[in-house]
């Protein structure tokens, strides 16, 4: 339609306001606070749980049996952290993801809001850290695999499938992995963000081709690191446990909740006065996307749920039943949740092309997913750390304060750094004329 | 609509098109008399056609202890023929349904052609389920109809059974999805036809269609939610014939990533399978300015993007076999690639991994001969693909003193003839008497993606039609 | 088409050349206090149903009831089939046992939502194999576009309106009776 753009002034920058940066200090000195709450309760109920500790056993099978000596309070805590920080690590991938595939798929709608995506993966080498930290720290106690007694034939704990992966699961071979992953994600990321500011400041084509070429070769780099990065961080956790579809399944986890975060930022900011040049049609086309996406989780979800469900072997049941059944049903409700948050709320908010064009509904759908999604990660990491220690209460609420205040700071220090418009951006124009 | 386009974007319509440009090259070749290209390629596929029935109906006639089948392969030629046939169908739809959504105007020029060779594939790939059946006559009892035996039922806990709703599905959607695409291509060949006959054909099948604004709007409405239907469609088809192996626990079938993999399985052999007819088109038909290099060099994009998705698959399931640590598992695969059937897996590497990877050059890429000739290793290395996981999968029984090897027999291979005389004897049909390219759809894209634009786009029109209108006589 | 002709109506008939001027004459037209009767192209042009002040079709919620209709008729096969007329235990699954149907709930779901939305279509429209097509100027199915404004309808007379007509860029303009 010839409905008149309103034609932006080509410079707009964000502001970081101090407000802005109270309030997200409040917020970690609440999360910190209810993490020590939290802690405390814990330290002190320590024990408690040992009535529970039979029954759940034996639902669970075998994976633990042997490997449960004392249990520590602190697990807890350390996967609270590690689920945040895998979480936030996707999301923050994500930004690169979108960008990498709408350089290669020459979209131009895009263009319009690419600093949010532009600006999200700079919180990768915070998430990073934090889990090299966690693995020294606490490896011990979330990954069943680095126990030396598995691997030694002449030990109780000898296990002849988890020795049968030794090539794979060992821990130097897993920090090199590690390393390599949030270095290939973040220095390609780094060079992407500079052509992208170089752009802004010299124009031409030339940094655009340029960002194709680097756009594809993360594709390529994330078109294995995805998949092997999801077995490294999630899969390996309930160690015996093994399915191909796992790491495409955690991507499309991570990537949905990113196109979440991604609209979410643009509604927010548009509400704050900015990004007037995005208009009803971009939103929709996001609101498309974060639709899609749910549903494309949910066949990914569904097909790994009926093959495993329909074929009913016991290694591999055991995955579903731990989280179905298993630990006095603790994860039932988080199961169910998911499929909730993931699958029928955004399906059902954003049907009808009125509610994807709707601020409102977008930002209802959009922390359905991101909510949805955590429960997701918490729900595939939880019962092979924990177990039937495991629950929801200030520690996990706490810590989810904390690392979402982290990223928003990051995030809102990186878009103050670039002009909120690519202004030569060759896709622009396309962009601000976007009708559909 | 804003006709604004970033330059840095390729012109997609080449030559200074004008609107009547386009019906005039589309329609030329719909309204002339055979050429005799098309006449020579029409008589080889119906004489391959009719060659290839009569073995089926001797499969029927003698039973299917014809084909090579044994006690321990039960499965061969039959089901990877079907699954092979039903993946090419898949680009049809990918095309039409899911580059719509996304807007890539590309899509505009090969979605007609792409489309047909979906609904021809499927029927292919039906042929065989008929086939295999062995007493064809008794189909319909895997329809869920109350029986004469009592009141037992189709068992909808198989997945068999699945297919036959998901594959009819798929086949009377994209009909639909097609036929609607085609309708006011239709009116625009019936509004230029000269004799009774075919003004009336064209007449009926068009509807009645005026090109109204309303109509249009609505048309376009349903157009997005059949492509939105379509899409998660066309995954869901291939996602059950995947569950047809993948549900069972059978070595190498049951892995999680089926779905998934042979999605994007499909849709590459689906997109080799529109280039090679869109190479052949675009030259016998004259349409290079409207199927040009941009479009080959964006479908050999798909390819390499899903040859690649496809190989990430195969190197996942052969990690996880044998991180799993399940015996039997990790024997399936390395009996896949060093076992007797090794050449069928390497084939299958080979051509679907490896060969795809040359399109990272532009020239390659850009090529026509490198195009063709890859297009055509893929879709070989697509039906060794099924080759592997059905047959190297079963002739290894859990029990050594049934292992077994498959020798295809005569009517094995004139079966497979027989789909390929069905196929193309029903896509030189197609190319003769309908519009191979989307008329309306082009001269949609036409301001935006010409290469120059003519000084009237308009263009002239034929004169004659306009003084002698064809319907409507009676109120004037 | 839908639109009836009780007795014979006379229109006036203004053949464009091009899509982005119809849509801008539209407006101008309109607001000329001309009452356009419809536009007719070759091929969709984006905005004009909304020019020309089309209500917003609702062939969607059609669909949605058709689609529904399909979940309802895939859910009481299974049931009924599997559950209460002929309960069966197959591969270790009780007899009703949800995840495998969703399979059949989903094709079943699409087979109606598509058909019924497409039937839907083509009856609103008054489309069929036997219709005989309302064409104000043949050549609006090639390259030209044509609005069609009936004179009955509008209290303007001829020569004005065609004044308009060729004002806003009409390339000329035609009697057509009905």
């Amino acid at each position: 339609m010839a409905s008149v753009h309103a034609i932006p002034s080509l410079d707009e920058q964000y502001e970081f306001t101090a407000e802005s940066k109270r309030r997200l200090i409040i917020g970690i000195v609440a999360g910190v606070a209810l993490v020590g709450l939290g802690a405390y309760l814990l330290a002190s109920g320590a024990g408690s749980h040992e009535a529970h500790h039979g029954a759940a056993h034996a639902a669970a099978g075998h994976e633990h049996a042997g490997a449960h000596h004392e249990y520590k309070w602190t697990t807890r805590l350390w996967a609270n952290v590690w689920v945040n920080a895998v979480y936030f690590t996707g999301v923050s991938v994500v930004g690169m993801f979108f960008l990498s595939y709408n350089y290669l798929a020459q979209a131009g709608w895009s263009s319009a809001f690419k600093r949010i995506p532009e600006a999200m993966p700079a919180f990768l080498p915070v998430t990073g850290l934090i889990m090299l930290a966690v693995f020294f720290i606490a490896g011990h106690d979330l990954f069943h695999w680095t126990h030396e007694g598995l691997y030694d034939p002449n030990s109780p704990e000898f296990d002849p499938i988890i020795n049968g992966k030794k090539g794979f699961l060992n821990k130097p071979f897993y920090l090199i992995r590690m390393v390599a992953y949030f270095g290939l994600w973040y220095g390609l990321w780094r060079v992407l963000r500079n052509l992208s500011l170089q752009e802004d400041l010299y124009g031409g084509t030339e940094y655009y081709n340029k960002s194709i070429k680097f756009g594809t070769i993360f594709l390529v780099v994330f078109g294995v690191t995805s998949s092997t990065s999801a077995w490294d961080f999630v899969m390996s956790i309930d160690t015996h446990w093994f399915s191909t579809m796992f790491g495409w399944y955690t991507l499309a986890s991570w990537h949905v909740t990113g196109l979440a975060v991604m609209t979410l930022t643009v509604v927010t900011l548009k509400e704050q006065g900015y990004l007037k040049w995005v208009n009803q049609s971009h939103l929709h086309d996001l609101g498309k996307f974060m639709f899609a996406f749910s549903i494309f989780w949910t066949y990914v979800w569904f097909a790994q749920f009926m093959l495993i469900y329909y074929a009913n072997l016991p290694e591999e049941t055991i995955y579903y039943r731990e989280r179905f059944s298993g630990y006095g049903e603790k994860y039932l409700v988080t199961f169910w949740v998911n499929l909730f948050l993931n699958f029928a709320f955004p399906f059902l908010v954003l049907m009808t092309r009125d509610a994807k064009r709707t601020t409102i509904f977008l930002k209802i759908a959009a922390w359905g997913i991101i909510v949805g999604h955590y429960f997701d990660f918490y729900n595939n990491i939880m019962p092979g750390t924990v177990g039937e220690h495991g629950g929801f209460g200030p520690i996990e609420f706490g810590m989810i304060l904390i690392f979402a205040c982290g990223f928003i700071w990051s995030l809102s220090t990186q878009l103050t750094k670039a002009n909120l418009v690519p202004k030569n951006h060759p896709m622009l124009e396309e962009a601000l004329h976007h009708d559909i | 609509m804003s006709h604004i386009t970033s330059p840095v974007r390729t012109p997609l319509v080449t030559g200074g098109k004008t609107y009547a440009d386009v019906t005039e090259d589309v329609s030329r070749q719909v309204e002339g008399r055979p050429t005799r290209e098309w006449t020579i390629a029409f008589t080889i596929s119906v004489i391959v056609l009719i060659y290839g029935a009569a073995c089926v109906f001797w499969t029927w006639w003698e039973g299917l202890g014809v084909w090579g089948l044994n006690k321990t392969v039960g499965w061969a030629w039959d089901i990877t023929n079907f699954v092979w046939w039903v993946g090419i169908g898949h680009a049809g739809t990918l095309i039409s349904a899911i580059l719509l959504l996304f807007r890539q105007k590309w899509r505009t020029a090969v979605n007609r052609a792409a489309e047909a060779m979906t609904i021809f594939a499927v029927i292919c790939a039906a042929s065989f389920i008929l086939m295999h059946m062995g007493r064809p006559w008794l189909a319909l009892w895997a329809l869920p109809l109350p029986n004469t035996f009592g009141s037992l039922w189709v068992n909808f806990k198989s997945p068999l059974v699945w297919d036959v709703f998901a594959i009819s599905t798929y086949f009377t959607v994209s009909l639909v999805f097609w036929y609607i695409g085609l309708v006011p291509d239709l009116a625009t060949i019936r509004d230029r036809a000269k004799s009774k006959v075919s003004r009336y054909i064209y007449g009926a099948f068009s509807l009645g269609w005026n090109g109204s604004a309303k109509t249009w709007a609505r048309y376009e409405y349903i157009s997005l939610i059949l492509a939105g239907l379509s899409t998660p469609l066309v995954l869901s088809v291939h996602t059950i014939v995947s569950f047809d192996f993948a549900t069972s626990v059978i070595p190498g079938w049951h892995t999680t990533i089926f779905p998934p993999y042979f999605v994007a399985g499909a849709i590459f052999s689906g997109f080799a399978m529109v280039q090679n007819l869109m190479l052949i088109i675009r030259v016998v038909f004259k349409l290079e300015d409207y199927i040009t290099f941009e479009h080959i060099e964006s479908m050999n994009k798909v390819i390499t993007l899903t040859g690649s998705i496809v190989g990430v698959a195969y190197l996942t399931e052969f990690f996880i076999a044998w991180y799993s640590g399940v015996e039997f598992e990790s024997y399936a695969f390395i009996n896949r690639a060093t076992g007797p059937y090794w050449w069928a897996y390497w084939a299958m590497m080979t051509c679907n991994v490896i060969s795809p990877q040359l399109f990272w050059s532009r020239a390659i890429r850009r090529s026509v001969v490198w195009t063709f000739v890859l297009s055509v290793v893929v879709n070989i290395g697509m039906w060794f693909e099924r080759f592997v996981i059905i047959v190297t999968s079963l002739h290894r029984d859990y029990l050594p003193s049934s292992w077994a090897m498959f020798h295809p027999t005569l009517f094995d291979i004139s079966d497979y003839i027989f789909s390929f005389g069905l196929f193309f004897t029903l896509f030189l049909l197609f190319s003769k008497f309908l519009p191979v390219v989307n008329m309306a759809e082009v001269k949609t894209v036409i301001k935006s993606s010409s290469e120059t634009l003519p000084k009237s786009v308009s263009g002239v029109a034929k004169g004659e039609r306009v003084t002698k209108p064809a319907f409507n006589k009676d109120a004037e | 088409m839908a639109e009836s002709h009780g007795s014979a109506s006379k229109f006036l008939v203004g053949i464009f050349d091009d899509d982005d001027v119809v849509l801008k004459a539209v407006k101008e037209v309109k607001d000329a206090g001309v009452r356009i009767h419809e536009v007719y192209s070759p091929f969709p042009i984006h905005g004009l149903d909304v020019a020309l002040g089309h209500p917003r079709t609702r062939i969607g919620i059609a669909a949605f009831l058709f689609g529904l209709t399909g979940t309802l008729t895939a859910l009481t096969l299974t049931m009924y089939t599997e559950k209460l007329d002929w309960p069966m235990v197959v591969g270790g699954k009780d007899s009703y046992s949800f995840p495998v149907y969703i399979p059949i709930i989903f094709e079943l779901t699409v087979l109606f939502c598509a058909l019924g939305m497409v039937g839907t279509f083509i009856v609103s429209n008054g489309l069929g194999p036997t219709v005989k097509p309302l064409m104000f100027d043949l050549r609006t199915t090639d390259n030209k576009f044509a609005m069609a404004i009936d004179l009955g309808k509008n209290k303007l007379d001829e020569t004005k309106i065609e004044q308009i007509l060729k004002a806003s860029g009409a390339a000329e303009v035609n009697v057509k009776q009905f």
